[in-house]
């Protein structure tokens, strides 16, 4: 190794560290520490003058190390490295000692906080002494992509990825694509939700790019931005594609469930088609409910029917993910507005399958047996911190929704008294014309604010008891009918998916973009990208957008077939390694494998795999698999550093 | 005819396995004293230390020492055979890292003493002697009086590069007569290695060399660990994924897999690899590796790890002393010595 000729550079950070740190007394120490030829500070190390500091030192005093004292790596490591790259030097020979987010931030005893800043930088130089050159490597990218769930969000990503030539793989966990717009009645006063659906499912159909997997979950993901291997479990769907939709299967079935996709208006057997346009568009049998009796498999003529057919797994190898899996409706509790104790209770969901033309009543807006004369929504059920037990967010759809159905109601029912009891109308956008609307359609607006209203089930009938917030009178309405509008809540099976994705979750419990103005659309995970509903609600034109937009995410990580890789990642020093096989056990990543090399067994790291998490290196008994960038060497000087030993050896 | 190169042996805390490793070398032994002049050899020829004292500095070749450093005179000895060597060499296991006498460091001397001399079931020792720094018997029936002078115990157990300078190093326990023959055709021939190189073995770990490498499992895995006093290993298949504790992959190759061909795990005497700098913790940090429970698992955890009464003497069975851990702390000289007994 040549001779080590550190430079330290102590940032001031404005008052952000030189207020509580002596900056003066660190660099003046640091310059006392072996290896050390020159140590600085200023006022902000960051800025233009501060970096041409450091590369005019690496160029008249011939630094080869350089350590900055200041922030954390995450804000301005990348600066840094840049800057020491344009002086010539290689950009991994940069160590950060963070005395600003780790000492100044934290402390407030000046001289304690500088004996702890002197103490980073002792550690930072120490290690610094043992930094190497690092290369950064370009891996080929597949230009495949997984989207996790049918709905419209992943659908439209979907299709604007094939549309540019990639391969697309959809993974639903339902037995059929589309989602929940498929579900809504008027997604608009004139487009119905099954009908945008069906269009875009249209085009699936006819696009050999995009290859659908319904009944299929994603149990493992492993590998990075460019290389990811998809373990997926296909559930058995027991009906194949010879199916014709007969329906005598269905009539001998003998298990009724509620049926989900009515949002539990009625019921439907074990074996049943989701909804008129489903896709892939034949029968599929509810393997959790399902007893197995065969009596479908006995009616069915065109031998569709397989009862054994059993899960299958599938491994897929993509470039990048796109999260679409969407969102749960609120579940209110039995009681909450009456919800679950009369039938004439019922959620915006199911008033929103009541007013499709395919729903049970053939959209007929039939609740509790007969057509209400008078109908009353009451709004942010779930949402805006109304109820107990709700969410803070206001859930953006519910305002919108209700008024276009309330809209919908008067159009065919004129005579029917409409009352919409809301908190406030958050008819954003265009939408307001909505509201507008409406109101010419005598609807009838009743504002509450802190006091929510009270729904009291009497033999006489409905009555809502609220206090009219712009006129300040407790008023009673009789309905016969009250829709919840329900607002949104994060899917049910969302751990699972942050165990597999590990994507991060918000305080609301949706999956969180690593940053909404700067990274948007984007996990903090390279090659992972988030649309639709999984990072909050949103009505169905955002999530559509939010799908377009990660499609563009995932285009430009991938277009051109090749991905730069972190050069800190696992090596194995083939001379040591003995082929013990530890290290492949415990890699997260499945990035290393045994090979035989003239007849050795050595480990192998994939460098595209590997992430560089370190497991290996701590578990490897040999010292053969090493950490590039946190070698045992440089974390034990580092150690050693710590601890105020002179020497590692 | 040109003067045979001067050998010594010389021995410290060690069970007499490694001498017993010379007399293994069988008719080698018959070339062996052909070659070499035997200046000192405790175990087998009648050298005094004044013999040692005698010979002009650096003229013996090679000097073996085997056992840890344990007694004042161990720490004597051996710093007179260093000025009188060109090349001192750790001979075997306690010699190279402390070995299985260093587990001592683990208690005190009183512990130590208090165990030997009065707890332990087989002693007889009704009046409860201990050694002392001198003791004297006196046979009133002949009127006599016999002193006897013991040397003093160290408080720590230490390897020999803790106390003098180390050439080479052979590792075993005993290293068998392979490693050893060969470790010796390398001293006495011209091709040096650089100092401090372990003779006679791999450099890899035993796995390399292991007949059951290639029987593991793609994903080592296990969920309980086992004991070979307990369960006997199933033949032809890698110890280690069977459950039983083996030492294989932290520890140095070239012992030819002998213990892992009787169907027993190996238990590390070959000691540290280059680039390892605490064996234990290497080894505990792959044990704790294979065990495929999730971390909130603790109890199932807990109760593995509880199958194996003493992980100490697992994971630094032949190395504490040369560990980061080295002892116990707060070691005192011992109070029960005395300086004078009287039988």
């Amino acid at each position: 190794m040549d001779e080590v000729r550190i430079g330290v550079y102590v940032c001031h950070c404005g008052f952000n560290i030189a207020g509580v740190v002596d900056v003066k007394k660190v660099a003046e120490y640091a310059k006392t520490l072996p290896g050390v030829v020159v140590a600085r500070d200023y006022v902000f190390m960051c800025s233009e003058p501060g970096q041409d500091l450091i590369k005019e030192d690496i160029k008249n005093q011939n630094l080869n190390r350089v350590v900055v004292a200041s922030c954390s790596p995450a804000l301005h490591e990348i600066t840094f490295r840049t800057a020491i790259s344009e002086a010539g030097l290689n950009k991994y020979l940069l160590e950060m000692a963070n005395i600003r987010e780790h000492c100044s931030w934290v402390h407030h005893e000046k001289e304690k906080a500088t004996e702890k800043a002197m103490e980073i930088v002792r550690m930072a130089v120490a290690k610094a002494r043992y930094l190497e050159p690092l290369e950064e490597l370009e891996v080929e990218a597949k230009k495949s992509v997984l989207v996790l769930g049918g709905g419209v969000a992943g659908i439209r990503a979907a299709l604007e990825l094939a549309n540019y030539g990639f391969d697309v793989y959809i993974v639903e966990k339902s037995p059929t694509i589309g989602g929940k717009a498929a579900l809504i009645g008027y997604i608009d006063p004139k487009t119905k939700g099954a009908e945008v659906v069906s269009k875009m499912v249209e085009k699936i159909r006819d696009c050999p790019k995009i290859q659908v997997f319904t009944s299929a979950e994603l149990v493992q993901l492993t590998g990075s931005a460019g290389n990811y291997v998809a373990k997926l479990r296909l559930n058995p769907r027991f009906v194949n594609s010879r199916c014709t939709r007969c329906g005598e299967c269905e009539e001998v079935c003998p298990i009724e469930v509620s049926n989900e996709y009515n949002f539990g208006l009625d019921k439907r057997k074990a074996i049943f088609i989701p909804f008129k346009n489903a896709y892939p568009p034949y029968y599929a049998i509810d393997y959790r409910v399902c007893v197995k009796c065969g009596e479908c498999e006995k009616v069915c003529r065109y031998k569709a029917i397989n009862l054994k057919e059993e899960a299958k797994i599938v491994e897929l190898r993509v470039g990048a993910v796109i999260i679409a899996t969407g969102y749960d409706p609120y579940r209110p509790f039995k009681g909450e507005y009456g919800y679950g104790l009369s039938p004439n209770v019922i959620t915006l969901f199911q008033l929103e399958r009541l007013l499709d033309p395919e729903s049970p009543t053939k959209g007929e807006l039939i609740v509790g047996n007969k057509v209400p004369k008078s109908l009353a929504f009451i709004q942010c059920v779930g949402s805006r911190g109304t109820t107990l037990g709700a969410k803070s967010y206001c859930s953006r759809m519910c305002c919108t929704t209700a008024i276009n159905s309330a809209i919908k109601i008067k159009e065919k029912y004129p005579e029917m008294n409409v009352y919409i009891i809301y908190k406030d109308i958050m008819t954003y956008g265009s939408d307001e014309s909505l509201y507008e609307e409406a109101g010419k359609k005598l609807i009838n607006f009743i504002k509450f604010e802190e006091k929510i209203p009270k729904v009291t089930i009497s033999p006489e009938g409905l009555f809502i008891d609220v206090f009219e917030y712009t006129i300040q009178q407790e008023i009673r309405i009789p309905v016969e009918a009250i829709v919840l509008s329900i607002g949104m809540l994060p899917p049910r099976d969302i751990e699972e998916l942050i165990a597999v994705t590990r994507v991060s979750c918000g305080g609301e419990g949706f999956v969180r973009e690593a940053h909404l103005k700067l990274a948007p659309v984007e996990a903090p995970t390279k090659g992972i990208f988030l649309a639709g509903c999984i990072t909050g609600p949103k009505n169905i034109l955002e999530s559509i957008r939010m799908g377009s937009a990660a499609a563009a995410k995932a285009m430009s990580l991938l277009s051109k077939g090749k991905i730069t890789i972190e050069p800190m990642i696992a090596q194995v020093d083939e001379e040591r390694c003995s082929g013990c096989g530890i290290c492949v056990a415990v890699c997260p990543y499945s990035a290393i494998s045994i090979k035989s090399v003239n007849g050795d067994r050595i480990a192998k790291v994939e460098k595209a795999l590997c992430m560089g998490c370190g497991t290996c290196n701590a578990s490897c008994p040999s010292g053969a698999m090493q950490h590039l960038g946190f070698k045992d060497v440089q974390l034990l000087a580092q150690t050693v550093a710590a601890l105020r030993g002179e020497s590692y050896g | 005819m040109a003067e045979k190169p001067k050998i010594a042996w010389y021995w410290c805390a060690s069970c007499g396995g490694c001498e017993e490793s010379l007399v293994d070398l069988a008719e080698r032994l018959l070339t062996l004293f052909e070659t070499v002049e035997i200046v000192f050899c405790p175990v087998a020829m009648d050298f005094k230390k004044e013999d040692v004292e005698k010979l002009p500095d650096n003229s013996i070749a090679v000097t073996f020492i085997n056992g840890g450093i344990r007694l004042k005179e161990h720490e004597e000895m051996v710093k007179l055979l260093r000025r009188k060597s060109k090349i001192v060499v750790a001979y075997g296991a306690c010699s190279a890292w402390g070995g299985i006498p260093g587990l001592a460091n683990l208690y005190t001397l009183d512990e130590i003493l208090e165990r030997k001399y009065l707890e332990v079931p087989t002693i007889d020792n009704p009046k409860e002697f201990l050694p002392a720094k001198k003791t004297v018997v006196s046979i009133p029936e002949v009127n006599m009086k016999f002193e006897l002078e013991l040397t003093e115990p160290l408080p720590v157990l230490r390897p020999l590069d803790k106390v003098v300078d180390v050439d080479y190093y052979i590792p075993g326990c005993p290293p068998t007569p392979d490693v050893f023959w060969n470790a010796l055709q390398t001293l006495l021939g011209n091709n040096l290695p650089p100092r401090g190189a372990v003779l006679g073995a791999l450099w890899k770990s035993l796995c390399d060399e292991c007949p059951l490498n290639e029987t593991k499992p793609e994903k080592l895995l296990v969920k309980e660990f086992r004991r070979v006093d307990r369960t006997t290993p199933e033949p032809n298949k890698c110890l280690l994924a069977q459950g039983f504790i083996c030492m294989g992959p932290v520890t140095r190759g070239g012992c030819k897999a002998l213990c892992i061909k009787s169907n027993m795990p190996c238990t590390g005497c070959f000691g540290i690899l280059e680039g390892v700098v605490d064996y234990g913790g290497k080894a505990i940090s792959y044990i704790g590796s294979i065990l495929d429970y999730s971390p909130m698992q603790e109890e199932e955890i807990r109760k593995a790890y509880d199958k194996i009464p003493d992980w100490v003497g697992v994971i630094y069975r032949y190395t504490l002393p040369a560990s980061k851990l080295r002892h116990k702390v707060g070691l005192e000289f011992p109070k029960l010595i005395k300086e004078m007994v009287e039988l």
